[in-house]
């Protein structure tokens, strides 16, 4: 056997190390060779029945479009902890999915391609409106590939028994009148409502009808602590009443769907929740309804929240076409939804919103009527959550927590969570 | 005269030359360089090099998105301000205090029992070491969430004597509680190393006590505790030192949120937010910096302390 000497031994390792540095340099599997190979790689998250609808899409994709993808998925926490250290390294998938919390973020930071760059995506099914409607800070420069639209989901089967009616025009006096009677008075655990202070875009909708914003245009906090506060107390109310869940039997102030939601007769929520949701209780009836809103609620309140997909800066330009393809197939295809659904809201594309209504389920019938109203009622705009309030519906949740464990009021949880927002949105100005 | 017969140089007393034996120990070197390599290249590239850059982000605001710029101590200052870090620090070391000697004791314990010499030990032991491998998996934790949620087996079983239970996860009051119970549980590996320990222990000294009239209390005391006193200082330093950094539990139970009301938000779990949640890995890095002088600290405590309490068999004291 030949002997090792220094110099061989410190080759090998240095042979050793330069392969490994060149192996971590060649970044995630299935990047585009560059000599014509048609691959991209494609970040998004879900739950793993999403994950094979999409594979499957995917590979009816690859037919009609000949493009591979390399998807990297995960579910909703890690895939923003993988995007984090992806960032770092500057190393992002070529399309991804944008994290409600960090969008702004993302766009301070010019993670988005403009989309105006990219030839091959063809946008000629949206109105001037519909484009407007998408663009961040001015710029079009993340595809929405679906529609939420805060909503009051009801138990129809429940309400046939116990002989209750829910109109679809309500406000939001009525609902808690109606919440205390209820409870008080159906049989069983049942109760009117979990308690749902912490739904984000209810709580939105709520601003928006008082005269208020989630977040202003130049990116700082659009509510009062007064605001807060009156939301915050609504809520109270009903839950020192026992007209919701009590925070003990819903696992904690966020409220679990499996634990209570067939106690429920009604549950503030996202629209596009319908459809996982209702695979948990498949023999019941589910109804959507507009939320509460006053008779003297601020016009133009109602809104559409869009979750978004980009293709990401540092694509090179023949990657970046590739890329539109797969955004404009993605979005426009009605083909790609039937195999997806609805899972992720209604199609931002009218043209592929209309075709695709029938093939919808009946409880993706009513999660289209329910985004249509909206989709075609005067809406004032809409503003992404500015950087360094990422962690803002944590916040929140504490300060609830809070709140119904009696370690603060009403009127101080409020001021502490503005104030705990403004430093994060003033340390990331900095 | 006499002769003295002239003895053949053994290998090992010939004389070599200076050079060749360098080249031998070169050689020998380069054989241990090359086994190290892997160890070595994994400890400069994923600890070594990740642990510098982390003591200079530490002085820096840096959101992963854009290049770091020096504050020189703010982040640490500001800690001093930050109530959600004197609430992480208090959650951990309360975590740390009561669920370390739990644990340890626990250990002890059933260390003491199995051995005894049981009949299938091998059994036992697996079985008590099982929930130390599963202990800090998510899947435990899922597990930990069913246990004690509202309908969970506790309340099931509470209700049995009529007694109303609460969502000890969702409590305040109880959910750190829970978290401890579930590390206690994990007692697997420091009763294994205990375990070892009491083997080793000569007989003849508890023949002798037994001669002499000792209760089995009193051997414990004066026999085993000290003798054991290695064994359970070494097992006192990993567990606290594991407890510091405790994580996938507060994690997955409170969903990453620390809550409720911040009553499980470990330190390391408020890194992570800092981190990966809010992009500021500057003060994330700051804050682990401060965890690493707090566990050295300790940890060197605890090795002063020792020289009052553990006894070596081979000291003089």
């Amino acid at each position: 056997m030949r002997e090792l000497s220094r110099r061989n031994f410190l080759v090998a390792v240095g042979a050793a190390a330069g392969t490994g540095i060149l192996a971590s340099c060649s970044g995630v599997a299935g990047g585009s060779g560059g000599s014509g190979e048609r691959t991209l790689r494609y970040a998004f998250w879900g739950n793993t029945v999403r994950q094979q609808n999409y594979e499957q899409a995917f590979g009816q994709m690859k037919s009609a479009l000949d493009i591979t993808l390399n998807v990297e998925f995960a579910d909703y926490d890690a895939y923003q902890e993988r995007m984090t250290t992806q960032m770092a390294a500057g190393n992002v998938a070529d399309i991804f999915w944008v994290p409600s919390p960090h969008v702004m973020t993302y766009e301070a930071n010019d993670l988005y391609l403009p989309l105006s760059e990219i030839s091959s995506l063809d946008l000629s099914d949206y109105s001037e409106a519909d484009l407007r409607d998408f663009e961040l800070a001015g710029t079009l420069n993340t595809m929405p590939f679906g529609i939420f639209v805060p909503v009051v989901r009801s138990n129809r089967t429940m309400a046939e028994q116990d002989g209750v009616e829910i109109p679809d025009d309500w406000d939001w006096d009525w609902l808690a009148d109606f919440a205390a009677d209820y409870s008080k008075n159906a049989g069983g655990e049942r109760k009117a409502l979990s308690y749902g202070a912490d739904h984000d875009l209810s709580f939105e909708a709520w601003l928006r009808q008082h005269g208020e914003q989630l977040w202003t245009e130049d990116g700082q906090i659009g509510f009062s602590a007064d605001g807060l506060g009156a939301w915050i107390e609504w809520w109270e109310k009903l839950r020192t009443s026992g007209a919701t869940t009590s925070i003990s039997e819903q696992d904690g102030v966020s409220p679990s769907w499996e634990d209570v939601g067939d106690r429920c007769l009604l549950w503030f929520g996202n629209s596009n929740h319908i459809v996982d949701d209702s695979a948990m209780y498949p023999e019941t009836d589910f109804r959507l309804h507009q939320p509460p809103a006053a008779a003297d609620a601020t016009e133009g309140h109602p809104f559409l929240y869009f979750p978004r997909m980009a293709v990401y800066q540092q694509a090179a330009e023949e990657r970046a076409e590739l890329a539109g393809e797969v955004v404009g197939y993605c979005t426009s295809d009605v083909e790609m939804q039937k195999v997806v659904g609805l899972t992720m809201g209604v199609p931002p594309n009218p043209r592929v919103a209309e075709e695709y209504a029938q093939f919808a389920t009946p409880d993706e019938q009513e999660m289209l009527r329910i985004t249509t109203q909206a989709r075609e009622a005067d809406r004032l705009p809409r503003y992404e959550a500015p950087p360094g309030t990422s962690a803002w519906r944590t916040t929140f949740t504490r300060v609830l927590e809070e709140v119904t464990v009696g370690q603060a009021g009403v009127a101080a949880a409020a001021e502490s969570m503005i104030a705990e927002i403004e430093r994060g949105i003033s340390r990331a100005a900095d | 005269m006499t002769l003295t017969p002239i003895r053949p140089a053994t290998p090992a007393e010939t004389p070599v030359p200076r050079r060749a034996r360098r080249r031998a120990l070169g050689r020998q070197d380069g054989v241990a360089h090359l086994f190290m390599a892997p160890w070595l290249v994994g400890l400069v590239a994923i600890t070594l090099i990740p642990m510098l850059a982390s003591l200079y982000l530490s002085f820096t605001d840096y959101n992963i998105l854009s290049a770091p710029t020096f504050v020189g101590a703010e982040n640490y200052e500001r800690m001093l301000d930050d109530s959600r870090f004197w609430a992480s620090a208090r959650v951990t070391l309360v975590y740390v205090l009561v669920s370390v000697p739990l644990q340890l004791a626990f250990a002890l314990g059933l260390a003491l029992v199995l051995d005894k010499g049981l009949r299938g030990l091998p059994v036992y032991r697996s079985a008590y070491y099982l929930p130390s491998l599963l202990g800090t998996s998510v899947a435990v934790a899922v597990l930990w969430r069913q246990i004690f949620g509202h309908d969970g087996l506790v309340n099931q079983a509470l209700g049995f004597f009529g007694i109303e239970g609460t969502n000890w996860l969702q409590n305040p009051s109880t959910a750190l509680s829970t978290l401890i119970v579930l590390n206690v549980w994990t007692f697997g590996s420091p009763m294994v190393i205990f375990l070892a320990g009491l083997r080793q222990l000569p007989e003849e000294l508890y023949e002798a006590a037994r001669v002499d009239g000792a209760s089995v209390v009193r051997q414990f005391a004066s026999i085993t505790v000290p003798l054991l006193t290695p064994i359970i200082f070494f097992n006192l330093i990993l567990q606290t030192i594991g407890s510091f950094q405790a994580f996938t539990q507060a994690h997955v139970v409170s969903g990453g949120t620390g809550g409720p009301v911040d009553s499980t938000l470990f330190y390391t779990l408020y890194i992570y937010q800092q981190a990966f949640v809010n992009f500021d890995m500057g003060y994330a890095s700051a804050l682990a910096w401060v965890l690493l002088g707090v566990i050295a600290v300790i940890t060197a405590g605890h090795f002063l302390l020792s020289r009052y309490w553990v006894f070596y068999g081979d000291s003089d004291d």
